[in-house]
């Protein structure tokens, strides 16, 4: 005869085990992008538990000077889903600071996903492409997301003890936005009368950039990306979503790479960890 | 790494890139010792440069009081415990520069301030003394002096903010040497911030791009000096072409005070940067203070400096300080007049070496009356 106290403790074991298994998600070695019929935006939405998962390894980038001595961010968690011309993913990663306050020495944190522009057997070198060899990029900050969660652009948005004088643009002469308010204020800001749309004003935290190696990065055709993060007790999940790379078939494979940084550990540009190329597939709706 | 020459060392050293002169150099002459920290350059400069948003902590030009003062917060004692004691051997520098030392991973040895490092700009700096309350006295670890040091951007021979630099955002122009940041590509990682050692490139947060001093460049393709020249005070600066030790002119005023009186001495020179704004040192610091500032040539830039009343032509040229608008390429002296002439020779100021002097008595014979000097 049994012992019913071995019987209720199997029992439970097997609950537990089935419970853990159900919430356990499917790991695969490749990024899988699941049909969905609506890209989520939220990275807490149930549509990603349709996505299996991926765990992608770090590593510091070491190519280049300035390396990434120290590595930090060990790993980040992937899921991807597609509603047929977009893509998205979901990427993961701890954090136990959340750094969204840009300033001298303040780094922020960000991610970038990267996938070669054309479609091809052998892609581009993983670490920014090639000569000749165009790498697509989408990058996410979390001070550009602050924004547009609307944190204000100013410096006592930043700094709330700031002490401000006088802007010569904001001069009482001057009608706010009129043309001539404009063109002076635009004068006190050269990087943004140059176009260089890191210099905001932001409306997306995400931008679009192509690059050909390292040092090369640089603006690129609108992906219409899109991006959102939210930093919880874990560390951040961030959507990030662009069009899907031009021709890329059902169930055909390419690559994606991608990169963290964690502005706490005063990491930015060419200081930060990353992967290696990650088969990405595409899956059509059944 | 290329091999490059710097004569303010002496000798060849390692950089980033190989060594490409520009057709000519901007550069400047500081005399410290005609400083009183007014701050009126950093409000002339200010106001016409850094007045936008995310530029509000920024001084393109600051005036700090040495030994204790700086902006941003011992940037300078920070990097020099970095490097660690070197060595001079007479006028060759044996120690490293920070090209030479810089870290596995790293582009140049750099040091990132705090953003609460620039939360003092000269803010009580020179106070030398503290309260002395009745039958009390102060002791301080050195001889009881101070002088006030004016810095902008060195536009170096060797940026180091240049090689830092991941994506080559930042240039020197071959035209004049200046060294500007390129806002249509700067991406504000910040290394530059960190690279350079006198801490002349700062962070705007809210355009996301690192700005520093542009040497007021649209006045210098006028021919005139920049705003914190024209409106010193003091009469302390001198704005000009510098060249290298084979190709100086006596008649050149930056040449003349660098190269041939040798009385204006680069800003740390053992950084390696080759900068070119040049100091006449102060002349009641302590001497061993002075050559770690600005080299084994301190002392005798003082001594010559002190003769300098002995000396006509370095007392005449130490005239035309602040003297005109323009930059001035050439000097002369004849007789009691300086004169600064342009590229093309032709005389932008006549300066005399005495000024004429009347005394007016106090008492008036012819009046009978007795004059006082307020109305």
């Amino acid at each position: 005869m049994k012992h019913p106290l071995s019987t209720a403790a199997a029992l439970a074991a097997l609950l537990l085990s089935a419970n853990s298994c159900a919430r356990q998600p499917r790991r695969t070695p490749e990024i899988v992008a699941v049909p969905v019929a609506a890209i989520p935006a939220f990275p807490e939405d149930r549509a990603w538990n349709s996505a299996p998962e991926h765990l992608a390894k770090l590593l510091p980038q070491d190519l280049v000077e300035p390396r990434l001595m120290t590595p930090s961010t060990p790993e980040m968690l992937v899921r991807s889903l597609t509603d047929g011309s977009r893509i998205a993913f979901r990427l993961e990663w701890p954090d136990a600071d959340q750094s969204d306050t840009p300033g001298p020495s303040r780094m922020v944190d960000a991610c970038a996903v990267q996938i070669p522009e054309k479609i091809e057997k052998n892609p581009p070198d993983p670490q920014m492409g090639q000569s000749g060899k165009t790498v697509q990029v989408t990058y996410w900050r979390a001070d550009w997301q602050a924004i547009v969660n609307g944190r204000g652009d100013t410096i006592r948005d930043l700094y709330p003890n700031a002490s401000i004088d006088h802007y010569p643009f904001e001069a009482k002469a001057l009608e706010p936005g009129s043309p001539a308010q404009k063109e002076m204020a635009e004068r006190y800001a050269p990087a943004r009368a140059l176009g260089n749309l890191r210099a905001g004003p932001r409306a997306a935290p995400v931008e679009d950039l192509v690059a050909t190696g390292p040092a090369t990065l640089m603006p690129g055709p609108p992906l219409a990306s899109a991006g959102k993060g939210v930093f919880g007790k874990k560390g951040w999940s961030v959507v990030i979503s662009r069009r899907l790379p031009e021709g890329l078939a059902v169930n055909q494979r390419t690559h994606v790479a991608l990169a963290v940084w964690q502005g706490a550990l005063q990491e930015a540009g060419a200081r930060k960890m990353r992967t290696g190329w990650i088969p990405l597939v595409v899956r059509g709706a059944k | 790494m290329a091999r490059v020459f710097n004569w303010q060392l002496g000798r060849e050293m390692s950089y980033w890139y190989p060594e490409s002169r520009p057709r000519r150099q901007f550069a400047a002459v500081f005399d410290i010792n005609k400083c009183i920290a007014c701050q009126t350059c950093t409000l002339a400069c200010k106001t016409t440069w850094t007045s936008g948003k995310g530029q509000e902590y920024m001084l393109w030009n600051n005036v700090e009081t040495k030994p204790y003062g700086s902006y941003p917060l011992a940037y300078d004692l920070k990097l020099l415990d970095l490097l660690g004691a070197q060595q001079w051997n007479g006028n060759r520098y044996e120690g490293k520069t920070i090209f030479e030392s810089a870290p596995a991973g790293e582009r140049v040895l750099g040091v990132r301030p705090e953003a609460n490092d620039y939360a003092y700009p000269n803010t009580g700096e020179d106070d030398c003394a503290g309260q002395v309350d009745h039958g009390a006295f102060l002791s301080l670890p050195h001889a009881n002096w101070f002088f006030y040091l004016a810095r902008i951007c060195n536009h170096c021979t060797y940026p180091a903010c240049l090689a830092s630099c991941p994506r080559g955002s930042i240039y020197k122009r071959a035209e004049d040497g200046i060294v500007l940041v390129d806002q249509s590509r700067c991406r504000g990682y910040q290394e530059c911030v960190k690279g350079c050692p006198y801490k002349k490139v700062f962070y705007n947060p809210l355009t996301g791009t690192s700005e520093k001093c542009i040497a007021c460049f649209p006045k210098i393709e006028q021919g005139i000096q920049p705003q914190c020249f024209v409106n010193c005070i003091g009469k302390i600066r001198l704005a000009g072409w510098v060249s290298s030790p084979k190709h100086a002119r006596a008649d050149n005023p930056i040449d003349y005070l660098v190269h041939v009186k040798k009385v204006a001495l680069p800003l740390f020179p053992q950084f390696g940067l080759e900068p070119n704004v040049y100091y006449i040192p102060p002349i009641h610091a302590a001497a061993s203070f002075n050559r770690q500032v600005f080299g084994p040539g301190a002392a005798e830039a003082v001594k010559t400096y002190r003769n300098a009343g002995n000396d006509p032509d370095l007392a005449g040229l130490l005239c035309l300080f602040g003297s005109t608008e323009a930059l001035v390429a050439r000097f002369q002296r004849q007789g009691n007049v300086i004169v600064g002439s342009d590229e093309k020779g032709a005389a932008v100021v006549r300066v005399p070496m005495n000024e004429p002097v009347h005394v007016r008595p106090a008492f008036d014979a012819k009046n009978q009356l007795v004059r006082i000097n307020c109305p």
